[in-house]
């Protein structure tokens, strides 16, 4: 192998150099810079106060059919993250009458919006296949019916676990929100 | 035109009587083993037929799983979930938790499978088979009969609670209750999941 001159070394240097650049700076504006971080809408800037909480069932619209025990399981593990976040001082289950009482309640409803049933066989088969998931609108309304924050969650299951993982992972989803709303 | 007649040998008629004997003895062994294992198979469906509405008449199954929905009792413990006059009552070693049948409102069935290695440590000693042999284990699974009954509270507050049985089983509890008072409604079935071959 002929060695380089010294006029080669420094082009290729010089070459090698401009590409190291040119990576570091696509890195960079591919990071999203703290001012360029699209900030939460104003009404939720603002964080909301309520003494209550009370948790609707909705039942999913016509043609979406959703077994039982996952729409079960959504509402049984949304009540126990919602209350594992401790912004309530309670919280309602849907139909319970000491709730009309509670000036400052505020209402979650979840809508399913779509559902999809994997099978855990063939996640932990393919890896790549056989995905639960389960998509809602939470709402949180006023007692008059106000809509004060409305957001869309996926709740998922990929890889290992049961189907209804993905109601747990719904739920943890719903616990954030509450954090960020409350 | 002649006639051609056989000389049978006396040695060599009683050693072919010997084999023919034995061969005999042979197909019949052969034709004894197969009807045992045909037997065998054929009475073990009717075995299970006939010691189903004996299992039915029992009202207390150990080892159920209550995914989710009981008050002060974890998700996913196991217990015995027994039927008694007046409801359904879940205990086990700490706890124990009533629903009444008169608080009940709805009850669902449906069939599901499950791994036959699963949760933490199993999916770690699939993880840890080389080669992927984990993925094969993963092939192996059981039917089991989810329970699910919807319950209101002295408030009115409404309940949900999951129990995972061993299959045939679910179908038997809904159907005491339902003898017993609990309300259902008529439901709209969702397809059976198919077992999705990978």
């Amino acid at each position: 192998m002929r060695p380089l001159t010294r006029a080669a070394f420094l082009s290729n240097l010089s070459i090698a150099m401009c590409g190291a650049a040119f990576l570091m700076a696509a890195s960079l504006l591919a990071h999203p810079s703290p001012r360029g971080k699209p900030g939460p809408a104003p009404q939720q800037a603002q964080k909301l106060t309520a003494s209550a909480i009370q948790l609707e069932r909705t039942d999913p619209p016509e043609g979406l059919l959703i077994p039982e025990d996952t729409r079960v399981s959504t509402y049984e593990n949304v009540i126990l993250q919602v209350t594992k976040t401790k912004k309530f001082q309670h919280v309602y289950r849907s139909g319970d009458r000491t709730a009309a009482n509670v000036p400052d309640l505020v209402i979650l409803r979840l809508i399913p919006q779509a559902f999809k049933e994997g099978s855990q066989k063939q996640r932990e088969v393919t890896t790549i296949s056989g995905a639960t998931s389960i998509k809602v609108k939470i709402q949180f309304t006023s007692r008059d019916g106000k809509i004060l924050v409305e957001k869309d969650l996926q709740g998922k299951v990929r890889f290992y676990g049961e189907n209804l993982r993905a109601t747990y992972d719904l739920a943890k989803k719903v616990a954030a929100v509450v954090n960020d709303t409350f | 035109m002649k006639t051609g007649s056989t000389q049978i040998k006396p040695g060599v008629s009683s050693k072919q009587r010997e084999i023919i004997r034995r061969l005999l003895q042979l197909v019949g062994l052969l034709v004894f083993a197969v009807s045992v294992v045909f037997v065998a198979t054929v009475a073990s469906p009717f075995s299970r037929q006939l010691a189903t509405p004996q299992a039915s008449q029992s009202t207390s199954i150990q080892h159920v799983k209550c995914v989710i929905g009981l008050e002060n009792i974890k998700p996913n413990t196991k217990g015995t979930l027994s039927l008694l006059p007046t409801g359904l009552e879940f205990a086990t070693d700490k706890n124990k938790v009533d629903i009444s049948t008169a608080s009940i409102q709805d009850i669902f069935t449906g069939q599901e499978s499950r791994q036959d290695i699963s949760g933490a440590g199993g999916t770690l000693a699939k993880t840890a088979i080389p080669y992927g042999g984990g993925r094969i284990v993963s092939l192996f699974s059981h039917k089991v009969e989810v329970l699910t009954v919807e319950s209101v509270d002295s408030n009115g507050g409404y309940h949900g609670t999951i129990f995972v049985l061993p299959a045939g089983k679910a179908t038997v509890f809904r159907d005491q209750l339902v003898a017993e008072g609990a309300k259902v409604t008529t439901h709209v079935q969702p397809p059976e999941p198919k077992e999705q071959k990978p």
